[in-house]
């Protein structure tokens, strides 16, 4: 979505700022935030809208398995 | 940040942090840690915030830490014979009871937002605190839908579903006569939530 990208600058250096990037960068170091999930992807049978390719969850993996 | 060279998905250095964060707070309270998770646990480093620090006190509560003690320490906290000492569902701290009306409200929007329970894994109900991280990672990451949710829609989701109760349920572990490896697992999430609240606001 594009509204993502256009969030403010202020917020995204609050976030910066609130330990986040030391903290979470080593957890993505460590490779521990990798989704060992317990949600996932609704099947596209199910979805009302949903047609996409599994394209975003390999996205996702990849980085949150980093 | 390099898991961001990683995935060309269009979602920003912070917001993959956010991914992180909840992530881990996933990992810790969906189930009892194993060894290799703690080992991994006891390296990480944070910085001199409030988040950094609860981040230190984790790792080195992890470094004195074994898999079966933790795993005692779940079962006090969470499960328990008569119950954990914290009851860590949504309904449960909006309603004093489990499989209520913020339940369904949350499956309706689970639903809409294309993500289900893994149903092999877990028969708990979907406002488990852990499965309520997993959902925002995975909305801020784009792992349900079309790409990454726009920032109104996490905001929604976090107002409904973790706002009105999760900075409550960490600071309750925090303070948990069981918690020794969870205390600061509670302070982590106390802080995150403050964060995540006080971020959304300079958003809209």
């Amino acid at each position: 979505m594009k509204d993502h990208r256009l969030k403010s600058s202020k917020r995204r250096d609050f976030l910066k700022l609130a330990g986040l990037g030391a903290g979470a960068a080593g957890v993505a170091a460590a490779g521990i935030a990798r989704a060992e999930v317990k949600v996932e992807r609704a099947k596209d049978e199910d979805r009302s809208l949903g047609y996409r390719e599994s394209e975003q969850v390999k996205k996702y993996y990849a980085l949150a398995r980093f | 940040m390099q898991a961001t060279d990683e995935a060309p998905c269009a979602i920003i250095e912070e917001d993959a942090l956010r991914v992180q964060a909840y992530g881990l707070l996933a990992r810790l309270l969906a189930e009892p840690p194993s060894a290799e998770f703690i080992t991994r646990v006891a390296a990480l480093e944070g910085d001199a915030s409030a988040f950094g620090l609860a981040l230190n006190e984790l790792a080195a509560a992890a470094r004195d830490a074994s898999a079966e003690a933790l795993a005692e320490e779940y079962h006090a906290l969470f499960i328990g014979l008569a119950g954990g000492e914290l009851t860590p569902y949504g309904s449960y701290y909006l309603t004093g009871f489990l499989f209520e009306k913020p339940l369904a409200e949350l499956r309706a929007d689970l639903a809409r937002l294309g993500i289900v329970r893994q149903e092999q894994r877990t028969k708990d109900p979907e406002d488990h605190i852990a499965m309520l991280c997993e959902a925002m990672a995975g909305l801020i990451a784009g792992a349900f839908g079309e790409g990454p949710a726009a920032l109104a829609e996490q905001r929604a989701f976090f107002d409904r579903h973790l706002g009105s109760w999760a900075r409550q349920f960490f600071a309750d572990l925090e303070a948990a006569e069981a918690a020794r490896f969870y205390r600061p697992v509670g302070k982590i999430g106390r802080h995150f939530m403050e964060i995540e609240r006080q971020a959304f606001a300079m958003a809209a």
